[in-house]
């Protein structure tokens, strides 16, 4: 897995102060992408041990970081190594939450079981495409007015879509 | 015999120079050489000015044109006249005077104009303002000041500010005591003004005493505890409204109109009366909303006051600041939300208002977590911020700050001028905020003394400390002795030179002094200030690696700023005054110390290779790191700068859809001890759509382009908000503002 971007600290991918992972390569291709260099999987540079232990440590190190999210790209085109990351993290610092960004529906995310596990262990996930007609500035942390936060603990509870009630 | 020439040199006398001049006169007039005749004149001065040992050229050009007339040559005369004439223009023309104001009046020295981001200097007011302000900075630089400062600030290592005013002994910032005014009505100079009967009349009052007071000095003015301020005329205004409840709904609440009025005294008319509530429901109802609805519209247009009022010279708007956030009566809090709402709401278009500055006090215990009475109020001033920049936070629990803190006296709750002065410590007893202000500044320029010690220029491998140290404590006797000698010409004022300040007491106590009255025994409770600039930049010259950088250069930032910390303390002790240490703003000295230290020192990275140094002890702003470790990095400098400071953090993103970030960033720089801290983030706004947030180049609400759509940007100075940053800084602080790395 290749990363073309890493944000120690960030306020615009998610709620409070979150350190930003992206992650290269993405297929959804939507129109009016504001990350189209992302796309490509060889975009960046591998994300390779070190790198992995460093971006740890810095979110150890910070204690104003609420905690992480993953940016791309598409982390769900890279489910496995994202999800040894996320589980690294969890272990390591429990109280720090996940939000993650993707193209894929929720629904989508949780009839395939590699993207589950890593949906599972995100606490938002900011899902589908970016729909150009439907971009709308006003929505905090979304592009269009498609995308939803979903509350991921909340929809695996209830076995619905439950959305993220921003506080 | 010896002639003088209007520079003041001596030359001897040449009849030949007259001669010449003379018979130029006579080609002018009559087409051909007199030669005859102009001898002729020139043995006429040589005889009149005979057995004299010194001549002036006036002198000399007076026995010429004498007589040239009285030898039957008026034309001549008056050619001769006119040639003297000119020639005095040119000189003149190549003095300083002159080009001071051709620069102001022509526009031709943009950093001139602009020294200032409030004033609009290339307005008729502005350049009126610039042009005796800039006469009065010569007149006290060439007559005034001592020689030793004169000579430092030459030499590009001290800085003297509002050095306009330095002769007039002008005093310069104050927190007012808006409660006693207000209680006790006042006089502007021209009326009399009786205390308010409501909120909308207090804070209409507030504004006029802002202008009143604002002539009286040249810094900023401001309220330090404006919710405790208004408070009663909250309640006031509740009365008033209850009563004329009472007149129009007393059947709806008792069937029997008006048979309790004369019950109704004030002391049981306040808003949190339950038993008022319980037995006149839709009286109570009816006032309460009123009074919701007035402080509302009261707070509003206070700050359309507050940015309209441009009564200070050169159309600049005075310098406002209110500190609000602690009061906890339902009354207080009233107030305060309301200011907080009429920030959020903007101006007329909806555009961020500029002034005041608005500055929250947070006390744990008060508004800094859920379930502490005003909670709700920190939550609504982040918010504000967020949107609008201001406001900034004051804390109340750092330490230097709690030692003053008496929870029954509201005068003792830390407050700033919006620029970032703190004045509460006075040696003299008065430790508290209102009725007194700050006196003056001197600024130390860190910088040039680093790079004369340190290693950067390559003459040595290790900073020499021992000579540093020597200079700067020599430098910071002339700028203290500098303070004090300007202290003594503010002292010995009369009280009617500042007019409204001592008149109405709005400096403690001045309303004692007859109008001839020294001003001395009352000023004293003001603090004199020494500040500096350039610490990271100072760092670098000397270590090679600023404090952010590195955390050795960082321990030796502390020394040095605790250094100059205990040289103000023994100062004080010495001259028996209040000298404190102040973390100097950079704006209108942006830039000046660099240029004068790139001239000496040429460009060196790091240190002159760009337009600005930085403010006081911050981390370059080109520097990036996280918004935690800078204000780790800060913190301690805090403690040391009694004369007040403020760190910032830079915010790249939309912080109004993140306010849970910015407040947890506000509060762990309260948690580390920090005395003043803001959030810096770009507020852009679009005047075809209204769309507020970050623009590039393309405005994402309505697609305008930068070059249709002229769009503004708001960001701060020197704590102050102003306007469109492009055309009203100056160039090192438009460079400084390019260069700031959001540390997000």
């Amino acid at each position: 897995m290749n990363v073309c971007g890493y944000i120690p600290e960030s306020i615009n991918e998610g709620q409070g102060l979150r350190a930003v992972l992206f992650v290269s390569g993405c297929r959804h291709a939507c129109a009016g992408c504001f990350n189209v260099e992302s796309w490509d999987f060889e975009a960046g540079e591998p994300f390779t041990e070190e790198m992995s232990a460093a971006i740890l440590q810095d979110i150890i190190d910070n204690p104003l970081l609420d905690g992480l999210t993953l940016c791309g790209g598409d982390p769900f085109f890279s489910p496995e190594e994202c999800t040894a990351f996320v589980r690294k993290l969890r272990n390591l610092c429990p109280a720090k939450n996940i939000w993650a960004y993707t193209g894929f529906t929720f629904e989508a995310l949780m009839r395939q079981p590699k993207l589950r596990e890593l949906a599972e262990l995100c606490d938002v996930i900011v899902d589908g495409k970016f729909e150009e007609e439907r971009k709308d500035v006003s929505l905090p942390f979304r592009g269009s007015s498609n995308q939803r936060l979903v509350d991921v603990a909340a929809s695996l509870k209830r076995g619905v879509t439950v959305e993220y009630v921003l506080r | 015999m010896k002639v003088m020439k209007r520079d003041g040199c001596l030359v001897s006398f040449e009849i030949s120079r007259i001669v010449e001049a003379v018979d130029k006169a006579f080609i002018a007039v009559e087409g051909a050489s007199r030669k005859e005749a102009a001898l002729h004149i020139g043995d006429e001065v040589a005889h009149a000015t005979e057995g004299m040992e010194q001549v002036s050229v006036e002198e000399i050009q007076d026995i010429v044109v004498e007589h040239l007339q009285s030898s039957g040559y008026p034309e001549v005369a008056a050619t001769y006249q006119h040639y003297r004439e000119s020639r005095d223009l040119e000189r003149m023309r190549r003095g300083e005077l002159y080009k001071i104001s051709r620069d102001v009046i022509g526009v031709s020295n943009l950093d001139l104009l602009r020294e200032n981001a409030n004033l609009n200097g290339e307005s008729f007011s502005g350049k009126m303002s610039r042009i005796g302000s800039e006469y009065a900075k010569w007149m006290a630089s060439k007559f005034i000041l001592p020689t030793d400062l004169m000579k430092s600030v030459k030499d590009g290592y001290v800085y003297v500010h509002d050095l306009d005013q330095y002769a007039l002994g002008t005093t310069n910032c104050i927190f007012i005591p808006f409660d006693r005014l207000l209680a006790k009505g006042f006089n502007t100079g021209n009326g009399s003004v009786r205390p308010p009967q409501s909120i909308m009349t207090a804070m209409a009052l507030v504004a006029i005493i802002f202008q009143s007071q604002q002539n009286s000095q040249f810094g900023g003015v401001s309220g330090n505890k404006i919710d405790w301020d208004l408070a009663p005329y909250v309640g006031k205004s509740f009365r008033r409204h209850f009563r004329k409840g009472l007149v129009y709904f007393a059947q709806e609440d008792q069937g029997e109109p008006r048979s309790n009025e004369r019950v109704l005294t004030d002391d049981k008319l306040y808003i949190d009366n339950e038993q008022l509530k319980e037995t006149y429901p839709h009286i109570y109802h009816y006032a309460y909303n009123e009074t919701v609805n007035e402080v509302k519209q009261a707070a509003e247009s206070l700050i359309h006051n507050l940015n309209t009022m441009s009564s200070r010279a050169g159309g600049q708007i005075p310098f406002t600041s209110l500190n609000y956030g602690m009061c906890t009566s339902t009354e207080g809090r009233m107030v305060s939300h309301a200011l907080l709402d009429a920030t959020m709401k903007g101006l007329g278009g909806g555009e961020t208002p500029i002034f005041p500055q608005h500055i929250f006090q947070c006390k744990q215990g008060v508004n800094q977590a859920e379930g502490e009475p005003n909670y709700d109020l920190l939550l609504k001033a982040v918010e504000c911020s967020s949107r609008r920049l201001y406001p900034n936070f004051v804390n109340v629990d750092a330490s230097f700050n709690l030692v003053y803190y008496n929870p029954d006296d509201p005068n003792t709750i830390i407050a700033t001028m919006g620029c970032r002065t703190r004045t509460i410590s006075d040696r003299f007893g008065r430790n508290r905020l209102s009725g007194k202000g700050n006196l003056s500044f001197n600024t130390i320029n860190l910088v040039r003394l680093g790079i004369e010690h340190g290693i950067i220029e390559g003459k040595r491998n290790l900073p020499d400390l021992s000579r540093f140290y020597e200079q700067l404590d020599q430098y910071m006797t002339i700028a203290v002795e500098g303070l004090i000698h300007r202290y003594e010409l503010q002292a010995e004022q009369p009280a009617k030179a500042s007019d409204f300040m001592m008149r109405e007491g709005v400096w403690e106590g001045g309303e004692a002094l007859a109008p001839e009255d020294k001003v001395r025994e009352l000023i004293k409770h003001g603090t004199l200030a020494l500040g500096f600039i350039g610490l990271g930049e100072c760092l670098k010259a000397l270590t090679g690696l600023h404090h952010g950088e590195d955390e050795n250069s960082r321990s030796l930032g502390i020394e040095i700023i605790s250094h100059m910390r205990q040289f103000c303390n023994e100062a004080s002790e010495r001259y028996d005054l209040n000298i404190t240490l102040f973390a100097t703003p950079a704006e209108g000295l942006s830039g000046k110390f660099t240029k004068l230290d790139r001239h000496t020192f040429g460009v060196i990275e790091g240190v002159t290779d760009r337009e600005y140094y930085t403010n006081s002890f911050h981390i370059p702003v080109y520097y990036p790191m996280p918004a935690y470790r800078k204000i780790q990095a800060e913190a301690p400098f805090h403690e040391l700068c009694n004369a007040g400071a403020i760190s910032y953090v830079e915010l790249d993103g939309n912080a109004r859809q993140n306010t849970t970030a910015f407040r947890d960033i506000v509060q762990f720089a309260l948690q580390q001890n920090i005395g003043y801290f803001s959030v810096n983030h770009p507020v852009d706004r679009c005047p075809a759509c209204n769309y507020e947030g970050i623009i590039g180049s393309v405005c994402p609400g309505c697609g305008a382009l930068e070059t249709a759509g002229n769009f503004q940007r708001l960001r701060r100075v020197t704590g102050y908000l102003t306007g469109n940053y492009t055309e009203r800084f100056n160039s090192a602080k438009q460079a400084e503002v390019r260069d700031r790395v959001k540390h997000l």
